[in-house]
């Protein structure tokens, strides 16, 4: 693969020195220049560079080293010398959409030609300059010569000079004999596979251009519909203020329900769109509960095309001698590209540039110019490679988003769509619903086959298209749900009814089109009638075939696999509980429109194990044969074919498209939506049917079509049980074992009995009475004095400060969202309303300058302000009067001695009656003490100093302490017994932990100084901040804190954690849990990465160990439902926040399955629907 | 609350380097977008599918969700600082004699992952390969030639510096 940018095909047509196979270029002006008016199929140079030029694109197959292998071939050039063009819409020709695995079979024949062509051409040109007959010039590996004269070859420069030769394509050409191949039907390594494995390969997520900005987009909340009247006019309103304090921004573009920003910096655009606060109006949900998508499909709307009518298909379904109906239901699947789509779009004045990864150049460039206005000629589609798409992904859709953008702001824009945006709005490969009425005549003929198959189908418009009103939001029906509609055998009366349907949701061409489904139907279907007429599957099979290919490579197949012929399900069990079973299917993939062209035949025999007690199914082998006509790259086919089986095995298993009633598609992220991993894979063994002398056949989806049909056959000769509806989940197979329905019940909403702290407060008023009657003294003001000059203090007084100042954590609560450390303007949500932290920086006007160390020491002691306001005890003076004179002093002379900020306080909004001040001096009264700590004899020196630390200016009782009504702390045995901040739950610091490792000297000591201990879990939340602070504090004073707060906790000996520790996460681990249920996958999929402990290979990402962790075993879900939704980090790690991707639903159930799991001692929690409310409003 | 931008000094693939940018900023987007390396990509942004691996100090990381500030003063390796096209590293050339790429966008996670296991345990069973990619997603179904890519470049002999023993 040359590195060096192959010439443009203009270029190409304005140079000498060139033979090029030309055809019209499509829509061109009739008279044109030949740069304008000319395609080029293959161009051959004088200096020997071989361009080939084909309009569709590679999607990761390795299309590109096959079609090199074609031009090489019959050009009798080396393969290194052919350079291939793919899909651009200034360089290659229209040859449509990259669809149906037909760019061998189909798209590859001009090049083909075109290249006898140019070789006909050189024989001529050779033979008129040696003045001989064309039968004596040989071409081999690009060398030109007379025969018997290897030693003089004629050289291309001599042989074309200047000259310029066009040569009309012709309509066919006598090809290269098949005994003479030398690449074509040889395995080759595949061009780009060298450049992607070292990062040297140019995907479009890696196309920068000069002055590029970042863009992302919003998505209206009809997640995944692309018809219906709310769709392009549900947009209330978007407040651009709300992205006000992200740097960077350069534009909010909305057009009707489009709406993105532009960003200079990626991170920034993504923040943006996360943060910019979008208000859509009430849509009426999805119209059809596609929790039962056979029922769905039943009841949509219709349109019946009879494909076939053969025989009296009534009259024969009434003289059976064995009638089998039958339904089948096929799930709506992804694509699933492991990468999020991607574009970049340069829009100027004089046309468009779009780097895109679309396998549809050209219908791209055609939306292009609808959405602009500008002229089709005027916009350049180059196309880059992407993640691999196995049909219609976003591509399309980001392209013409990074189009809008960039026309906004008038520079190059990058788009990248998130995770989650390409799993809702990617349109998905459609559900399917088979009914087959049918079965068995006299002597086990086939009698009558009925066959109805339904199909919702759209073309999937592009989607700003349709956001932006440039096209109705009406659904198209398309005929696509006919792919292989028509069965292998010979039916003696068969109908054959496709049923084309409107969109349900958006939809699209998925691997296999329609007919990985019908031939599940089909191929599930003669099983049955085999095991009726008790004949063995595959002979059965054979007896009925009409296509003799198709019957050859049955037998090759059932032979590779060493078939045995049974009859009936043998229901083989091991000693260990599981069945075994082998299944059998075969079928032709057809595709285009109807009655379509077959591709490559391919036939399975799978091997399955079915866990008889979980319901777990396993493909442990797959032989896997395939007749592709001549192959042009056997290692290409092969590839593909590996590919295929795993992914079809995927899809069968494990894959189906979740919905909800509030936004569609509810699947947005990998656990949601899993997908084959490593442990899962089955042996796979790839047979090639020998059949070079037969035309090329699409090779890309064949393998697929058999898999389901396989596979449940295979799970019923294990367990004589037919499952006819997918994917197989371990709950819907084990149902199907147990004889019943396999759909769960919807879990019900659960609803909160218990009150939150702050709703209990309503019998307050008596004792609120009671405290005016008693509490109104005055407390006189504190004269200002002039700043105090910091160089007063030694340098060691300040830094004692400094210390206190982090094991206080001051900066913690006073500094507000913009980062100015002791500035003030934090919103404190408390029971009593909303207070605002103040500056205390030493600006004279707005902060504590003006403040005498007794002023200063009457706040920290007695919580009243200098000028005699009492302050509300969130500022935590109980404790800080425990303080010692020294101490105070310090912090003083470190307060002092920062810099000053001007800024004027906010003032606090608190609910009567407590915002009546002077009330405070009754709470004081009542509950605060205003003493300094004094020491206890018996005990420890550090025990006394951890204890003063931790009561004292370390306030931990602050948020660890339960308060009463009045919000006083709580002390006795509710001392430090956990409370609640800010949200989340303050853990009990005591033995009344839940943990169920007890707290030790060594983990509080592990988690006070780095965030995190091994057998709790990490700070998050308001405690993250805390660490932090604590790091200005020297290890003496972490280690005395620890030591007190060791004495308020039983620990168990070392041995005996250790112990605990390890069975604990023995009985917790994936190993000792089936993924039985969508909130276990979901775990499985996007927890255990960082999660699961014992792995093989340390991640630098790994997280806390669930099983351990006090989240999961705290009193209520606040911790953990707050860690989920908003994510956190702390020194030593990050967790990303999953509130974009889980929905409520999935977080309840994330949150009820967690706990069960990894604290199966701890009650269920019951407020979690309320824990997620709580968790998503303080998130915004 | 949003941290103003700071300069990170990193050290990236043997080299140091500055950027200014906000501690939170995902390692992922600074290697991508500020040091043009193309090798880690973004699959998911929330550590799920494996694709933005790096190594941080010889350990695999999801750069995707791992923070700048966490990255300061450590050894960061990517896709491109195993070897190059020219000159390859021994895993690099197994996954290519393997063939183990279709579209390769997953294709830096599986390397990545591997280098972190292999150096870990550089004898392993194909059983163990699987299990050390577990958390690694492909979607084109490469995964019988990656398996057999890592089991290749074990069998060639491994060597935490990275040159192959034969």
């Amino acid at each position: 693969m040359s590195f060096l940018a192959p010439p443009s095909r203009r270029e190409l047509l304005k140079r000498g020195g060139v033979i090029a196979v030309v055809s019209p270029r499509k829509g061109a002006p009739a008279g044109a220049a030949p740069e304008d008016g000319l395609d080029i199929h293959v161009c051959l140079t004088a200096e020997g560079r071989v361009l080939a030029f084909c309009g569709h694109v590679d999607l990761g197959t390795g299309i590109r080293t096959a079609l090199a292998q074609i031009v090489a071939e019959e050009l009798d050039f080396p393969f290194a010398a052919v350079e291939m063009v793919l899909g651009d819409t200034a360089q290659t020709p229209d040859q449509g959409a990259t669809i149906a695995s037909e760019t061998i079979q189909v798209t590859s024949i001009p090049m083909r030609i075109a290249a006898v062509q140019i070789r006909r051409q050189l024989v001529a040109l050779a033979a008129a300059a040696l003045d001989c007959p064309e039968e004596e010039i040989a071409v081999a590996d690009g060398v030109v010569s007379r025969r018997g004269e290897a030693a003089s070859p004629l050289g291309l420069g001599p042989l074309l000079g200047n000259r310029r030769i066009m040569l009309p394509l012709a309509e066919s050409a006598a090809f290269k004999p098949v005994e003479q191949h030398g690449l074509v039907g040889k395995p080759v390594a595949r061009v780009d596979i060298p450049a992607k494995l070292t990062g040297r390969f140019t995907y479009v997520h890696d196309v920068r251009v000069p002055g590029m900005l970042h863009g992302r987009v919003v998505r209206p909340p009809y997640a995944g519909i692309d018809a219906g009247e709310f769709v392009g006019h549900s947009l209330a309103a978007v407040d651009r203020t709300s992205i006000a304090g992200i740097p960077g921004i350069r534009a909010v573009v909305v057009e009707g329900d489009f709406v993105g920003v532009v960003a200079e910096r990626e991170e920034h655009a993504a923040a943006a769109a996360e943060a910019l606060v979008v208000r859509w109006k009430e849509w009426p949900g999805l119209a059809t509960d596609l929790g039962d998508a056979g029922n769905a499909l039943r009841k949509h709307p219709a349109t019946a095309r009879k494909l076939v009518d053969e025989g009296d298909v009534e009259a024969a379904l009434e003289s059976l001698e064995k009638r089998l109906d039958r339904t089948y239901v096929w799930p709506y699947q992804m694509h699933g590209s492991i990468g999020p789509s991607c574009a970049v779009a340069d829009v100027r004045a004089d046309g468009v540039t779009v780097w895109t990864g679309s396998q549809n150049p050209f219908p791209l460039q055609a939306d292009l110019a609808l959405l602009t206005g500008m002229p089709a000629e005027s916009i350049e589609v180059i196309r880059h490679e992407a993640a691999g798409c196995y049909g219609r992904n976003c591509a399309d859709d980001v392209a013409a988003d990074a189009v809008l953008l960039s026309r906004a702001v008038g520079a190059p824009v990058r788009v990248q769509l998130t995770r989650e945006q390409e799993h809702l709005w990617e349109p998905k490969g459609a559900a399917q619903l088979v009914d087959i009425a049918g079965g068995l005549g006299p002597g086990g003929a086939l009698a009558a086959y009925d066959f109805h198959t339904r199909y919702p189908s759209n073309a999937a418009p592009t989607l700003a298209l349709l956001l932006t009103g440039r096209i109705p939001n009406r659904p198209a029906t398309l005929k696509m749900g006919d792919r292989t509609a028509i069965p292998s055998y010979r039916y003696e009366n068969m109908r054959i009814t496709a049923y084309d349907m409107p969109p349900i949701i958006r939809a699209s061409w998925l691997r296999g089109v329609s007919a990985m489904p019908n031939v599940f139907a089909h191929e599930s279907y003669i099983d049955e009638l085999a095991h009726e007429a008790g004949v063995d599957p595959v002979e059965f099979r054979l007896r009925h075939i009409t296509d003799e290919r198709a019957a050859e490579l049955v037998k090759a197949t059932a032979a590779r696999a060493g078939w045995a012929p049974h009859v009936g399900p043998r229901m083989q069990a091991d000693g260990e509980g599981i069945l075994h079973g082998r299944g059998f299917a075969q079928a032709r993939y057809v595709h285009g429109n109807w009655p379509g062209v077959g591709a490559a035949w391919a036939a399975w025999v799978a091997d399955v194990a079915v866990n008889r007690a979980t319901g777990e199914v396993t493909v442990s082998r797959v032989v896997v044969g395939q007749d592709t006509g001549m192959m042009v790259n056997p290692a290409g086919v092969q590839h593909q074919i590996h590919g295929n089986v795993l992914q079809s095995t995927s899809r069968v298993l494990r894959e189906e498209v979740t919905f909800s009633e509030t936004a569609a598609v509810a699947a947005r992220e990998w656990g949601a939506y899993p997908v084959l991993t490593f442990p899962e894979l089955p042996a796979i063994d790839v047979m090639l049917m020998e059949r070079q002398h037969e035309p090329p056949l699409g090779a890309g989806e064949s393998a697929s079509v058999p898999s389901a049909a396989a596979i449940v056959n295979a799970v019923y000769d294990a367990t004589g049980v037919r499952f006819r509806e997918l994917p197989l989940t371990p709950e819907r197979v084990l149902a199907g074992l147990n004889g019943r329905p396999a759909l769960a019940p919807p879990s019900a909403p659960r609803r909160s009995s218990r009150l939150a702290f702050w709703s209990r407060l309503g019998g307050m008023a008596a004792a609120v009475a009671t405290f005016v009657a008693v509490s109104l003294p005055l407390t006189p003001e504190i004269g200002p004095i002039a700043r105090p000059d910091p160089a007063t203090w030694s340098a060691a007084t300040i830094e004692k400060g400094r210390q206190l100042a982090a094991l206080g954590a001051c900066a913690v609560c006073h500094t507000g969202k913009d980062g100015v450390p002791y500035a003030g303007g934090l919103a404190l949500e408390t029971p009593f309303g909303t207070i605002m932290t103040t500056n205390i920086t030493p600006d004279p006007e707005t902060g504590i300058g003006g403040w005498s160390y007794p002023a200063f020491e009457r706040a920290m002691r007695a919580g009243i302000h200098r000028d005699g306001r009492h302050l509300y005890p969130a500022f935590p003076y109980p404790s800080f009067a425990k303080a010692s004179e020294a101490d105070l002093q310090a912090l003083y002379a470190f307060l002092m001695s920062q810099p000053a900020v001007s800024r004027a306080n906010e003032p606090s909004r608190l609910v009567f009656p407590f915002n009546l001040r002077p009330l405070m001096a009754g709470w004081n009264l009542l509950f605060n003490r205003g003493r300094e700590l004094e020491p206890e004899a018996v005990r420890s020196a550090e025990w006394n100093r951890g204890r003063y630390l931790v009561d004292g200016l370390g306030h931990c009782g602050a948020c660890h302490s339960p308060r009463n009504a009045l919000g006083a702390e709580k002390g006795g045995r509710a001392y430090l017994a956990g409370g609640e901040a800010e949200g989340w739950e303050a853990p009990a610091l005591t033995s009344a932990s839940r943990t169920p490792i007890p707290w030790s000297e060594a983990e509080l000591y592990a988690y006070l100084r780095s965030g995190h201990a091994a057998r709790h879990g990490t700070a998050s939340g308001p405690m993250a901040p805390v660490i932090e602070a604590l790091k200005g504090l020297p290890d003496a004073d972490i280690r005395a804190m620890a030591v007190y707060l060791a004495s308020l906790n039983t620990a168990l000996p070392e041995r005996e954690a250790a112990a605990k520790a390890d069975v604990i996460l023995e009985v917790t681990a994936s190993a000792a849990h089936l993924a039985a249920s969508p909130a276990a996958r979901l775990y499985e999929g996007a927890c255990a990465v960082c999660h699961e402990t014992g792995r093989i290979v340390p991640l630098a990402n790994q997280g806390p160990a669930l099983g351990l962790s006090s989240k999961l075993h705290a009193a209520t879900p606040a911790n953990l439902v707050n860690m989920l939704v908003q994510g956190g980090g702390h020194g030593a790690g990050q967790m990303p926040a999953f509130g974009q991707a889980l929905d409520d639903r999935q977080i309840a159930d994330l949150a009820a399955y967690l706990r069960g799991r990894f604290a199966p001692g701890q009650p269920e929690w019951r407020d979690v629907e309320k824990a997620i409310e709580r968790a998503r409003i303080s998130q915004r | 609350m949003r941290s103003a931008g700071r300069i990170f000094e990193l050290r990236v693939n043997g080299a140091d380097c500055r950027v200014e940018v906000e501690p939170e900023t995902p390692l992922l987007f600074v290697l991508r977008n500020d040091l043009s390396l193309n090798g880690p990509k973004f699959g998911c942004g929330l550590g799920e599918c494996g694709a933005c691996t790096v190594l941080v100090d010889g350990v695999a990381a999801r750069a995707c969700a791992y923070p700048v500030r966490l990255a300061r003063g450590r050894e960061i390796v990517t896709l491109e600082g195993l070897g190059t096209l020219e000159a390859p590293h021994p895993i690099q050339q197994a996954f290519i004699d393997a063939q183990a790429a279709q579209c390769g966008y997953c294709i830096n996670g599986m390397v990545m992952t591997a280098k972190a296991f292999l150096d870990a345990k550089p004898r392993p069973s194909e059983s163990e390969v699987r299990e050390a990619l577990r958390y690694n997603l492909c979607r084109c179904g490469t995964h019988v030639e990656i398996v057999q890519a890592v089991m290749l470049a074990a069998e060639r002999g491994w060597r935490r510096d990275g040159a192959a023993t034969e």
